[in-house]
C-alpha cells in the first residue's frame, strides 16, 4: 500500500516537473530535466501494472456461458445505435413466448473486436470464452467455417428461410446448412442529390437504368456545370469493383479459391470505367473511411452515394440537404437495365459454446428467423436503430412503407428491401478482403499511369501467390 | 528435520536468492523465450490458426518470399526510411544537444523540454494527428493555400513521394529530441577542461567539435545508431495509422506487412508471418554486428 502511495506521489511529481520545467528557469544545472523525468518515470509506471489485472477483470466484457440462467442468452454484439436495439427489440419480441427469457447482450467496440474474439478462441481451442451467439460480418462467416468448423451450430426449426433475399442467405448457407440469421440488409443503394442533377438539367429517371458509360457523360456535365463529382468511395478499402461487377451477375471468384480476374472481359470494363471517372474527377477515390464520409460525403463534395444501404445514416447527417436526396438502383455496364448490388451486413451465429441450441434456434427463428415476432422485431429494430431487414414480408409493414422526409417523402426501407431481393446470388471466397486490397491498389496505379492490363495480370498473379501460401 | 537445520545461513540467504530469481526467470521464459521458440516452429508451418501443419519443403514459407512482391515493396521502403531518417535525425538531434549544452543559453530547462516533448506523445495519437493535418482538406493544405504557395490541395498521403515524405517528417519530428537526450546526456560526460585545451591549441568551432566532441560522443552514437535501426526496421504505428500501407501499398513497412498476414482482413498465415518476423530478426541483428564492429574503438 505505502508503495503504491508512493509511486502515485512519484507520478504526480514527475508531471508537475515538467510542468516547471516548461517554465524553466535555466539554472546552469548539469543534468537535464527531461533525463530526470525519465527516471523518475520508471518507479511510477509499476503502480498500474499492479492493478492492471483486476482492473480487466472489471472493464472488459466477457461472456461467461456456464453460469447463465435457463432462459437466459448471451450475445456479441458492437453498435449501440445500431445492431444492439435490434437485438433489445428481439429480446422484447421473445418475451410474449417465453417471459422468464433474457438476452445478455455484451457491448464489442467494433465487427473486428468479434471476428477477433473468434479467431482467438477458435485458434486456442477453447470455445468457452465464446457467448450462445455472436453478431459478425456476412463476409467471415466461410472462412471461418472451413478454418474452423466445429466452432458453430447449425440452425434448425421454424425458421422462413424462403422469406429472406436469396443474396443475403447465400453467405451463411453451407453445404444446404443454414448457420446465420439474418439481422440487417447490405442492398446497395444509390443516392442522388436530385438539386445538383436539376442545375445540370437531369432528373432521377435519367440516372436510373442507364450504362456506366453514360453515367459517366452525365458525371462529367454535372462536373463542368456545378463541380460537383457524382460519386466518391473510401480507396483503402475500396468495395466499388465488388459491387458493380456483382450488378453484372458475375463475381470476382470462379469458386473458393479460383480468382477470376484475368482474361475477365467484364471486370476490365468495370476496372476501367472507375479510373475514367477518378480521371475525370467524377468519381473522387478518397484515402481513408473519414474522408470518405467526412470530407466527400457530408462535406457536400459528391451529388451521389453508392454503398451499402447502412451509408444512409452518413448521407442524413447533412440536415441541411434534406429533401434533396432519392434513391435508385445501380447502373450496369450494358445499360438498359437496372443494377442490383449488395455490400456488408451481418447475420447471428450460434457457437459451438452454446448448451442450448434449442432454445438459441428458437429465440431466433421467432424474431430474426422470419417467425411470429418477426414483424414485431424489424419494425422495432427500424425505428430504434434504422436496421433494414432482407426479410420480405417483414418489409410490408406499415414501418417499412412510410415515406422519409429527408428523402422527399420516398418510402425509402420499402424499396430497399425490394430491391434486397433482386440482388444475383454470386461466388463468394475466404480471399475476398486480400482481393479487395489488391484491386484497390491496381486501380491506384492505372490512374497513376501503369498500364491496364499488366496491372491486371499482376492482381492475378498475386493473389494466387497469396493463395498458394495458405494452401501449401 | 536434521537436514534443514543443518543449513548455514550463507545457505539459507543463497536459497532465498534463488527463489526470488526463480520467479522472474520462469516469467521470462514462459512469455520471451517459450513464444520465440513457438514462433520458430510456427515459420516451419502452414495453415491458418486452428489446424497448421508442417510445411512441405520445410523452408517454403522462407522461399517464398524471394518471390513476394509486397514483401519486397515493404523490404525497400523500410530501408528507404532508414536510410533518409536515421542519419538526418542524428545529425540534427547531435547539433540540437550541441547548442542546448551551451553554458551562456538562457531558457535551457524551456528548450530541452521542448524538444523532448514530442516523445511523451503516443505513436498512434502523432500518427493521426499527422494524418489530419496531411488530409487532402487538412490543416497544412490550407495554410498553404492561405499563403498562395499552392493553386490546388495537394493529395499529401494519396501520392506515393508525398506520403513517404510525410512518414519520415513525422518519425522526425516524433524522435529527434529523444535522440538529442542520450547526446546530450554523452556531452555533459564530457569535461570542460577538453574545450579549454583545444581553445588553446587554436581549435576553431567546428575543429572542436569534429575532433573532440565526435569521438568522444562515439559510444553514444553507435548505441543511438542501433536503437534508431532497431526501431525503423520495426516501424509499424505510422504505416498503419497515417497512410494504412498506401496509397496502393507503395509506403507499407515490413511490420505491417508481417501484421497484415497474420491478423489483417485477409486470410491469416501466422507460419508466413512468422517466418517474415524471423527474417527482420536477422536484419536487425546483422545491422546491429557491422555497427558495432564498425564503431570498435579497440583497434
Amino acid at each position: 500500500m505505502k508503495r503504491k502511495m508512493l509511486s502515485l506521489i512519484l507520478a504526480v511529481s514527475v508531471s508537475a516537473l515538467a510542468l516547471s520545467a516548461c517554465g524553466g528557469t535555466g539554472a546552469a544545472e548539469s543534468a537535464a530535466p527531461a533525463a530526470d523525468a525519465g527516471t523518475e518515470a520508471a518507479p511510477a509506471e509499476e503502480a498500474p501494472a499492479e492493478e492492471a489485472p483486476a482492473e480487466e477483470a472489471a472493464e472488459a466484457p466477457a461472456a461467461d456461458v456456464a453460469a447463465e440462467g435457463e432462459h437466459e442468452l448471451s450475445v456479441y454484439a458492437w453498435d449501440a445505435n445500431f445492431n444492439i436495439p435490434a437485438l433489445k427489440a428481439a429480446e422484447k419480441a421473445y418475451q410474449k413466448v417465453d417471459p422468464d427469457f433474457t438476452l445478455n447482450i455484451i457491448e464489442q467496440s467494433g465487427s473486428s473486436d468479434v471476428e477477433q474474439a473468434v479467431t482467438l478462441a477458435a485458434s486456442s481451442g477453447d470455445y468457452s470464452a465464446l457467448p450462445d451467439i455472436v453478431l459478425f460480418q456476412d463476409h467471415w462467416i466461410q472462412k471461418f467455417h472451413a478454418d474452423y468448423p466445429d466452432a458453430w451450430q447449425p440452425l434448425e426449426g421454424d425458421f422462413k428461410w424462403d422469406d429472406f433475399g436469396a443474396e443475403k442467405l447465400s453467405y451463411s448457407t453451407i453445404d444446404g446448412k443454414h448457420y446465420g440469421a439474418p439481422v440487417d440488409n447490405g442492398t446497395a443503394i444509390f443516392a442522388y442529390r436530385t438539386d445538383i442533377l436539376e442545375q445540370a438539367g437531369y432528373t432521377l429517371d435519367d440516372v436510373t437504368g442507364i450504362s456506366w458509360d453514360e453515367w459517366l457523360e452525365i458525371a462529367r456535365n454535372i462536373k463542368d456545370k456545378t463541380g460537383m463529382a457524382l460519386l466518391s468511395m473510401d480507396h483503402s478499402g475500396d468495395d466499388l469493383p465488388y459491387m458493380m461487377l456483382q450488378a453484372e451477375g458475375q463475381s470476382q471468384w470462379k469458386d473458393n479459391t479460383t480468382p477470376n480476374i484475368k482474361g475477365n472481359e467484364t471486370f476490365k470494363k468495370v476496372f476501367e470505367v472507375i479510373v475514367q471517372g477518378a480521371k475525370d474527377g467524377t468519381i473522387i477515390l478518397a484515402n481513408d473511411w473519414s474522408e470518405y464520409t467526412d470530407q466527400t460525403i457530408m462535406g457536400d463534395q459528391v451529388a451521389g452515394v453508392m454503398n451499402g444501404n447502412w451509408i444512409i445514416p452518413t448521407i442524413e447527417q447533412v440536415e441541411a440537404n434534406s429533401g434533396k436526396w432519392a434513391l435508385t438502383t445501380i447502373p450496369t455496364l450494358d445499360g438498359g437495365k437496372e443494377g442490383y448490388a449488395a455490400n456488408g451486413g451481418s447475420s447471428l451465429y450460434v457457437t459451438a459454446n452454446c448448451q442450448k441450441p434449442d432454445l438459441a434456434c428458437a429465440f431466433l427463428a421467432y424474431t430474426f428467423g422470419g417467425g411470429e415476432g418477426a414483424m414485431d422485431t424489424y419494425d422495432a429494430a427500424l425505428k430504434d436503430g434504422g436496421v433494414i431487414t432482407t426479410c420480405i414480408s417483414a418489409g410490408k409493414s406499415s414501418v417499412y412503407q412510410e415515406g422519409v422526409d429527408f428523402f422527399d417523402g420516398q418510402a425509402i426501407y420499402a424499396d430497399i428491401v425490394e430491391m434486397g431481393s433482386h440482388v444475383p446470388v454470386i461466388q463468394q471466397s475466404d480471399y475476398h478482403y486480400n482481393l479487395r486490397t489488391l484491386v484497390g491498389n491496381a486501380i491506384t496505379n492505372v490512374v497513376n499511369g501503369a498500364d491496364v492490363d499488366s496491372e491486371i495480370d499482376g492482381i492475378q498473379e498475386q493473389i494466387e501467390f497469396e493463395i498458394a501460401g495458405s494452401q501449401n | 528435520m536434521e537436514k534443514k537445520r543443518s543449513l548455514t545461513i550463507g545457505q539459507k540467504q543463497k536459497i532465498a536468492g534463488w527463489l526470488f530469481l526463480i520467479i522472474a526467470t520462469v516469467m521470462i521464459f514462459v512469455f520471451s523465450f517459450w513464444p520465440m521458440v513457438s514462433a520458430l516452429t510456427t515459420s516451419f508451418k502452414t495453415g491458418s490458426a486452428a489446424n497448421m501443419k508442417w510445411c512441405s519443403p520445410l523452408t517454403f514459407n522462407y522461399t517464398r518470399m524471394v518471390k513476394d512482391k509486397i514483401f519486397k515493396t515493404s523490404l525497400s521502403n523500410t530501408f528507404l526510411y532508414l536510410i533518409i531518417q536515421v542519419p538526418i535525425m542524428l545529425i540534427v538531434a547531435i547539433f540540437l544537444a550541441q547548442l542546448l549544452n551551451n553554458r551562456d543559453l538562457k531558457f535551457k530547462g524551456l528548450f530541452r523540454t521542448c524538444v523532448f516533448l514530442p516523445c511523451s506523445i503516443s505513436l498512434v495519437s502523432y500518427s493521426l494527428i499527422f494524418k489530419s493535418l496531411f488530409a487532402t482538406q487538412g490543416l497544412i493544405n490550407s495554410l498553404l493555400m492561405k499563403a498562395h504557395l499552392i493553386s490546388e490541395n495537394i493529395n499529401w498521403l494519396g501520392t506515393t513521394g508525398t506520403a513517404r515524405f510525410v512518414i519520415i517528417l513525422g518519425l522526425l519530428w516524433r524522435w529527434t529530441g529523444y535522440n538529442m537526450v542520450f547526446y546530450l546526456a554523452g556531452l555533459q560526460n564530457i569535461e570542460y577542461s577538453v574545450y579549454e585545451a583545444a581553445k588553446i591549441d587554436g581549435a576553431n568551432g567546428w575543429k572542436t567539435f569534429w575532433y573532440v566532441t565526435v569521438p568522444l560522443l562515439r559510444p553514444v552514437i553507435i548505441m543511438t545508431f542501433i536503437m534508431s535501426i532497431n526501431g525503423t526496421l520495426q516501424l509499424f504505428d505510422e504505416s498503419v495509422n497515417l497512410t494504412n500501407g498506401g496509397p496502393a501499398g507503395t509506403t507499407i513497412t515490413m511490420s505491417h506487412h508481417i501484421y497484415n498476414n497474420a491478423f489483417g482482413t485477409g486470410v491469416a498465415n501466422f507460419g508466413y508471418a512468422s517466418a517474415m518476423s524471423f527474417v527482420v530478426f536477422v536484419m536487425v541483428a546483422i545491422l546491429a554486428l557491422i555497427n558495432l564492429k564498425v564503431g570498435d574503438t579497440r583497434d
